[in-house]
């Protein structure tokens, strides 16, 4: 009896046993497969060199060595000798020629290395937040093995070791953070609480004003700095706390941390000083430019939202636009001239149209703001419109319409050439919802410069794939669509059934 | 069964069975991946690489390769993990090196004469150890050591002396290649013979006849100094080797197991995980696991200062028949402790997975 018994006990227990080994299997495989798409690219080892060949390189060694051994009573060799020569060969036979190749794809290998790192990261913060402090320290553990260089992964290992009250290491940590990025806020916060809690009420106090040095609005800051000083209580009256509260306004770092406020959730590199100055156009460095970096999340962190388009300004590459702002004079100088490429919009397009322009104004393109050039551009623009000629395709559009921005009347003018009926055939495939809202806005507010106007929208209406077009229409796109069909309804004796029509083709 | 009933017991157990429809050789898992490559032939003597991956317990077919020759062999230790080229031999004697991704060769070379029986490489995805090297044992009696970076002819060539038979070389692995200038080959061969040639003196390190045809050599690892060295043989046999201490006059220390009516023992493979155990596959179709336990002191040291091995047993830890032909190839995972791939006569790959490993 007991046997059976204990024969069922084994066989339950191997049953279970394989199901849990059969869950690994299923983890395994995703792992393996994620670890597999991380794979690709070059890569590149250092590798000892092909046995065949050490064998050829062998015996000439041994002849060489006797050559170069000089006797010590050779005095005048001796003379000759070229120590520096000699050391510098010993150093090269350590380094060998076969290291010196691995230095290609340092890059890769870095961005792969970070990629890794911060899908540890990932998966620490994920543990952080199901607080099992454990697990996340060791995954912090190992993307601080893979990139030694992040401030984000030591504060991270420091919060769980604080949570876990192991203070000293907590502090460790952070102190590392900080100095990989002094400006590191919660990193300093971390290691204030770590401090306070450790009794080295100075120091924490200490951090906690550099945090509101770098965030003058933190209030947990000031409340735990006000709980300290509390705390050191006599002692603290001497405290040397002084310019805590009030920041002053020649405090300049408060800029930096607006840059980057976020730090935590953002798998910036952290801020690195010395940039190498073939990259400064990468990271924007002395242009008055916000870089967008690619952010590298897998798939499942993505935020859900929709992507929201972002207009695109073209801006050469090295210039700056000045800090002064310009002064009248400069305006009339440039008026005279009428020859100055645009220094912050792509001049390229316009030197094309205006052949008059050409490199004369080199000088004072460094001098122009962009203000006092669109008041040129304008009054050129205008001048330009008799010129005009309609456009048979709309590359050939887009070419004038891109330096027509916001001038209401030249867009207009610009549509009226245009033949209706020929709209589909212009743009082809081409129609950018960007230009539909212009011309709805172009109809709407200059109706005078057009005939039939409900003509335009059902040219419009017609392009091929213009139902995804409409998708875009933005609500004020839709209120001016609504008014400007009303209006067409009784100035144009449209029947009813055009503009149902045209109501059913955008989506109103 | 009856004799295992400790609670920690591990258990083989086939998760997946595919069938193929033509004989199957070799199969090895993808380094970094949820895949593997089966090496075969097809009826009409043409060879195939299949690889498979394995997707919620079921295994699906991604990719075929066909070529002219069947292919006998094949392995990935001479490739990195981001290249992942696997090095085949086939029944001509021809050594090819694959990029499974692009299905071409990276290159090729026929410096044997007849068939390819064994293949083993090294170096690929470990630093400092050493070149990448790919050995090939063939039936010509050859056992060749290649560096896919030096095209066309080996870097070593071990042949038997002019006037000598020509043994059919049936096993060669790679081992002892702790550092870049180490590095062992073992070559096992049909009359029993097994050699030990050290490649860095380029010299004959140890011999010595086993009575039976070597099917299958192995050391528990390759990258450290050689510690332990299992040789399979025919009829049922196979020797466990400690090498580590190498004796001028008897050798190496061994312990023999011997279990006749199994028939051969095709392959022995080491768990990657716990250099200790052990699988062995017979002709049966049954797989043994096996634990090999040292002595209290691995070596002693006689009257005269000269130290020589002493053996240690073996524990089999379980036996389960998974087949009804022979198994030909296994291979375990090297990032999942306890799966392991392997093919048969019977025309059948299996995924089998080994419970309780980490216990022992």
């Amino acid at each position: 009896m007991d046997k059976v018994f204990q024969i069922q006990n084994q066989a339950r227990n191997n049953v279970k046993e394989l199901q849990t080994y059969m869950t690994d299997l299923q983890n395994w495989e995703a792992e393996m497969k994620r670890k597999e798409a991380a794979l690709n690219g070059a890569f590149e080892q250092d590798l000892p060199p092909v046995r065949s060949k050490i064998k050829k390189e062998k015996p000439v060694v041994p002849k060489k060595k006797p050559e170069q051994k000089i006797k010590g009573s050779d005095y005048s060799a001796w003379d000759k000798y070229d120590v520096d020569k000699a050391c510098e060969d010993i150093d090269m036979e350590d380094v060998g020629p076969t290291s010196l190749d691995g230095k290609k794809s340092q890059q890769a290998k870095l961005e792969k290395l970070k990629e890794e790192a911060q899908y540890e990261k990932e998966r620490g913060n994920t543990f952080v937040k199901q607080e099992k402090w454990d697990e996340a320290i060791s995954c912090y553990n190992r993307a601080i093995e893979l990139v030694k260089d992040d401030a984000i992964y030591y504060a991270n290992r420091g919060l769980c070791y604080l949570k876990k009250d192991s203070l000293h290491q907590a502090e460790s940590d952070c102190s590392e953070a900080l100095r990989l990025d002094p400006t590191y806020v919660k990193a300093l916060q971390r290691r204030a609480t770590a401090r306070e809690r450790l009794g080295s009420l100075r120091a924490a106090s200490h951090d906690l004003n550099e945090v509101l040095k770098l965030e003058p609005h933190n209030t947990a800051a000031r409340k735990q700095l006000e709980a300290i000083k509390t705390r050191m209580g006599t002692k603290g009256a001497k405290s040397k706390s002084s310019p805590v509260t009030t920041p002053t306004p020649e405090n300049k770092p408060i800029v930096k941390p607006k840059m980057q406020p976020k730090i935590v959730e953002l798998p910036s590199e952290p801020a690195v000083a010395g940039q190498l100055i073939a990259d400064d156009w990468r990271t924007g460095v002395g242009e008055n430019i916000m870089v967008i970096k690619p952010v590298k999340k897998p798939p499942h962190l993505r935020s859900k939202r929709p992507l929201k388009s972002i207009p695109i300004q073209e801006v050469l590459l090295g210039e700056k636009t000045p800090e002064k702002p310009p002064t009248r004079l400069k305006i009339v100088d440039i008026e005279d001239n009428l020859s100055q490429g645009d220094s912050n919009n792509n001049d390229s397009n316009k030197k094309d149209i205006h052949g008059k322009i050409d490199a004369c104004g080199e000088g004072e393109k460094k001098v122009a703001s962009p203000e006092s050039v669109k008041l040129v551009s304008e009054a050129i623009i205008t001048e330009k419109i008799k010129n005009f000629v309609p456009p048979i395709n709309s590359v050939q559009f887009m070419s004038e319409w891109k330096y027509m921005k916001g001038q209401w009347d030249a867009m207009a003018e610009y549509w009226s050439l245009i033949e209706p009926s020929k709209i589909p055939s212009i743009f082809a495939n081409a129609l950018e919802s960007s230009v539909v809202s212009d011309v709805i806005q172009v109809l709407h507010s200059r109706r005078d410069k057009f005939r039939g106007r409900t003509a335009y929208l059902a040219g419009i209406a017609n392009v091929p794939r213009f139902s995804a077009l409409a998708m875009f229409l933005s609500h004020t796109d839709k209120q001016m669509l609504t008014t400007l069909l009303e209006d067409c309804k009784q100035s144009e004796n449209c029947t009813d059934e055009v503009i149902a029509d045209l109501k059913n083709k955008y989506e109103l | 069964m009856e004799e295992y009933d400790g609670l920690d017991t591990p258990q083989v157990i086939t998760h997946i069975e595919h069938n193929i429809n033509h004989s199957i050789f070799d199969c090895k898992w993808i380094p970094c991946s949820a895949k593997f490559v089966v090496i075969g032939s097809l009826p009409k003597g043409t060879g195939t690489l299949e690889v498979y991956e394995i997707t919620s317990g079921e295994i699906r077919k991604i990719k075929e390769i066909e070529r002219p020759n069947s292919f006998k062999c094949g392995t990935f230790g001479a490739s990195s993990d981001i290249e992942r080229r696997l090095a085949t031999g086939d029944f001509k004697g021809t050594l090819e090196i694959w990029d499974l991704e692009k299905s071409c060769q990276m290159y090729i070379t026929k410096e044997h004469t007849d068939i390819i029986n064994s293949i083993d490489g090294m170096g690929g995805n470990v630093n400092n150890c050493g070149a990448p090297e790919i050995v090939t044992g063939s039936r010509d009696g050859t056992v060749k050591v290649w560096d896919p970076r030096q095209r066309g002819k080996p870097v070593a060539n071990m042949q038997p002396v002019k006037g000598e038979t020509k043994r059919d070389c049936w096993a060669v692995s790679f081992g002892n290649s702790f550092n870049d200038a180490e590095r062992i080959v073992v070559a096992g061969y049909d009359n029993g013979d097994l050699k030990m040639f050290d490649l860095r003196t380029m010299s004959l390190r140890w011999e010595c006849n086993l009575k039976n045809g070597v099917c299958s050599t192995e050391f528990d690892r390759k990258d450290i100094p050689m510690n332990k060295l299992v040789a399979t043989t025919l009829e049922g046999k196979f020797h466990v080797f400690d090498v580590r201490t190498q004796n001028p006059t008897k050798g190496f220390a061994q312990v023999l197991n011997n279990d006749a009516k199994s028939g051969t023992i095709w392959v022995a493979r080491h768990v990657p995980q716990n250099r200790d155990i052990f699988v062995t596959c017979a002709g049966n179709g049954q797989v043994s696991l096996w634990k090999y336990e040292y002595p209290e002191h691995r070596y002693h040291v006689d009257h005269q200062g000269v130290s020589s091995g002493v053996p240690g047993k073996l524990k089999r830890l379980q036996r389960m028949v998974v087949s009804s032909q022979p198994i030909n190839a296994w291979e375990w995972n090297r990032d999942h402790l306890g799966l392991a791939v392997a093919t048969a006569y019977d025309q059948c790959v299996r995924v089998l997975i080994t419970t309780k490993l980490n216990l022992q």
